[in-house]
């Protein structure tokens, strides 16, 4: 199945499914359809470039609190009975390293965690990136592969200026034309993780907290249909405090330009 | 705090305690709240659709050590976090004059939480120009289960990986040639795996073929087993006792232990008299070999290494048959 060949067993994903309970129409897996196929249509000469299409319209067209986020098998079943061919479209490695080998997509893909999973860590990266309603920093984010691979995983960036920070430095980087993107990304993060060891973000860049009831309100409101050639509108449950997100841009600017870079001479460098 | 730092940090303790706790503005009940385990229940049967849960919050501080220290413009937070739903919370503590401790509320939202949030405190404050510096951090995390009924702590032990030739613990030196080693001493049982101990590790977490993973099945098993077996030893020597005499479950992991295991140690017996009988034969000896069978036995089967054994000789026998 990892490869494409073989058919899934369809009875028995969805016998394994559990039925979710309330039937709003935010559960409804048709608009999911439609933008995964859209996607696969707009992107198929560069695969990887759906992904900052594609992570802000899955945010605004699955209306989702972190709590339900958090459920695996949510995923699980979008990879596995909604949308596999997805899967295989975009993970399916186009060469492989050993010549003739059959290519194989990482089982990650399909029920790994939330930064490897093909739909969670596009919902997430959503999530973790937005500035209130405003998609653009998620952009910006999900179009470097680096930024979902490690940023995603770091607890640092559960401080929405944090996040925002990385984002604004690293749109700096690209619009300066730095080489090696991929891995100033790298390095950067694990700056930045580094220093979350021993200092505390939230104090040194303070924050509002988040606006639920604004949040509760956009889920209430699911059901439209998200813009193809704009921006859907995220929840306006706030955005980060300017103050705090220039002082911890020029801060992490300032930490990538000191990071130190792997060094790629003897590793070979992998493009997922 | 564990982790080494480049700048002065308090050696005195951060005491949290969580003194009350409401959902959607009704009180909770103190039951609720296990001071000892440091856990908080947010459930309650008749609701499971609240949307907020407060918790009241009140830190100590070693407050000569913070006034006497080189560090300026300390704050006091509370840190809740929870991996699963990638969220973290930090809240402002205030301390009214007069007051030696620090208070403030916390805020849990339903909606940001699946099953188990960590409310960590932490000091922090300027030191070297430099602000915002982590100074100190409670030691052990209060638990806020947003599932539990009763507030206990479920987790059995911790896992932990140690260098015993070349780390820092110096008592684990002499052990240097030891896989593992199973530590009871602490607040929960530990297992430090021996990271110098070689390919242990990478066998544990990265077995990829079926002989290989059927072998850390095995190796974890092992461990299991022998962990299960040692916390049995242990608690059994941490009995408490009533003026007559009668044994009495010894708080925290321990109890735990020993309710679990012991009817299956002796099946036919209540709790209380398993408990005294396992102790007497203990103390004089009698039959006492017996119940080490049965203990290796109860442990054998918690660590499910029958079929893990089994596993491992089918693996092998089958790789065996691929060799031919």
């Amino acid at each position: 199945m990892r490869a494409g060949q073989e058919v899934l067993p369809h009875v028995a994903v969805l016998r394994a499914s559990k039925p979710i309970q309330d039937d709003s129409v935010r559960w409804s897996v048709d608009p999911v359809r439609e933008i995964v196929e859209e996607a696969m249509h707009r992107f198929d000469a560069a695969r990887t470039d759906a992904d900052a299409w594609l992570a802000p319209r899955l945010h605004a067209t699955l209306r989702l609190t972190r709590a339900e986020a958090a459920d695996a098998g949510l995923w699980n079943f979008l990879a596995l009975a909604v949308a596999p061919d997805f899967v295989l479209w975009r993970h399916l490695p186009l060469v492989t390293a050993d010549e003739g080998a059959p290519r194989k997509i990482n089982s990650a893909r399909f029920v790994g965690p939330h930064y490897s999973q093909a739909f969670a860590r596009l919902w997430w990266s959503a999530e973790m990136f937005r500035d209130g309603p405003d998609y653009a920093p998620a952009e910006i984010a999900c179009a470097n592969q680096d930024m979902i691979n490690t940023a995603l995983r770091l607890a640092a960036i559960d401080h929405k200026p944090t996040a925002l920070a990385l984002v604004l430095v690293l749109k700096g980087l690209a619009d300066d034309g730095a080489t090696r993107l991929g891995d100033r990304v790298n390095a950067l993060c694990t700056a930045v993780n580094v220093a979350g060891s021993t200092l505390m973000y939230e104090v040194i860049a303070p924050d509002d907290p988040p606006r639920h009831d604004a949040l509760t309100e956009w889920i209430a409101d699911a059901g439209s249909v998200v813009p193809w050639e704009r921006f859907p509108e995220g929840p306006d449950d706030g955005t980060a405090r300017r103050s705090s997100l220039d002082l911890l841009s020029r801060m992490f600017a300032q930490f990538a330009a000191e990071a130190p870079l792997r060094d790629r001479t003897r590793s070979g460098a992998a493009q997922d | 705090m564990s982790a080494v730092y480049a700048y002065p940090t308090l050696v005195g303790k951060i005491e949290a305690t969580v003194r009350g706790a409401s959902i959607d503005g009704k009180p909770l009940q103190l039951s609720l709240i296990s001071q000892r385990d440091q856990v908080v229940a947010l459930h309650q049967v008749e609701r499971d659709d609240w949307t907020e849960g407060v918790l009241e919050l009140e830190v100590s501080l070693p407050v000569d050590e913070l006034a006497d220290g080189p560090w300026s413009g300390v704050s006091c937070v509370a840190v809740l976090t929870e991996g699963a739903t990638n969220t973290r919370v930090v809240t402002r503590l205030e301390r009214r004059r007069d007051d030696t401790r620090w208070r403030g509320e916390v805020r849990v939202r339903r909606s940001t939480h699946a099953t188990r949030a960590l409310l960590d405190v932490s000091v922090v404050g300027s030191h070297g120009g430099v602000d915002g510096r982590i100074l100190g951090k409670t030691d052990a995390p209060w638990v806020v289960d947003l599932l539990a009924r009763t507030p206990a702590r479920q987790r059995d032990l911790e896992i932990a990986e140690e260098d015993f030739r070349d780390g820092p613990q110096q008592w684990l030196r002499p052990f240097v040639d030891a896989p593992w080693l199973v530590d009871t001493s602490g607040d929960l049982p530990t297992i430090l795996l021996n990271t110098s101990f070689e390919g242990l590790s990478a066998l544990l977490s990265g077995a990829r073929s079926p002989l290989e993973k059927a072998t850390a099945g095995l190796v974890a098993a092992q461990v299991a087993g022998e962990a299960w077996a040692t916390m049995f030893q242990s608690a059994l020597s941490n009995l408490e006792f009533d003026e007559d005499g009668t044994p009495h479950l010894p708080s925290g992991w321990r109890g735990a232990v020993l309710r679990s295991m012991l009817p299956e140690v002796f099946p036919r017996l209540p709790l209380p008299d398993a408990l005294r009988e396992a102790h007497d034969r203990r103390a004089d000896g009698r039959g006492w070999a017996e119940v080490q069978s049965r203990i290796e036995f109860a442990a054998g089967k918690r660590s499910q290494l029958p079929r893990n054994l089994l596993a491992t000789i089918r693996a092998v026998s089958r790789s065996q048959e691929g060799a031919r």
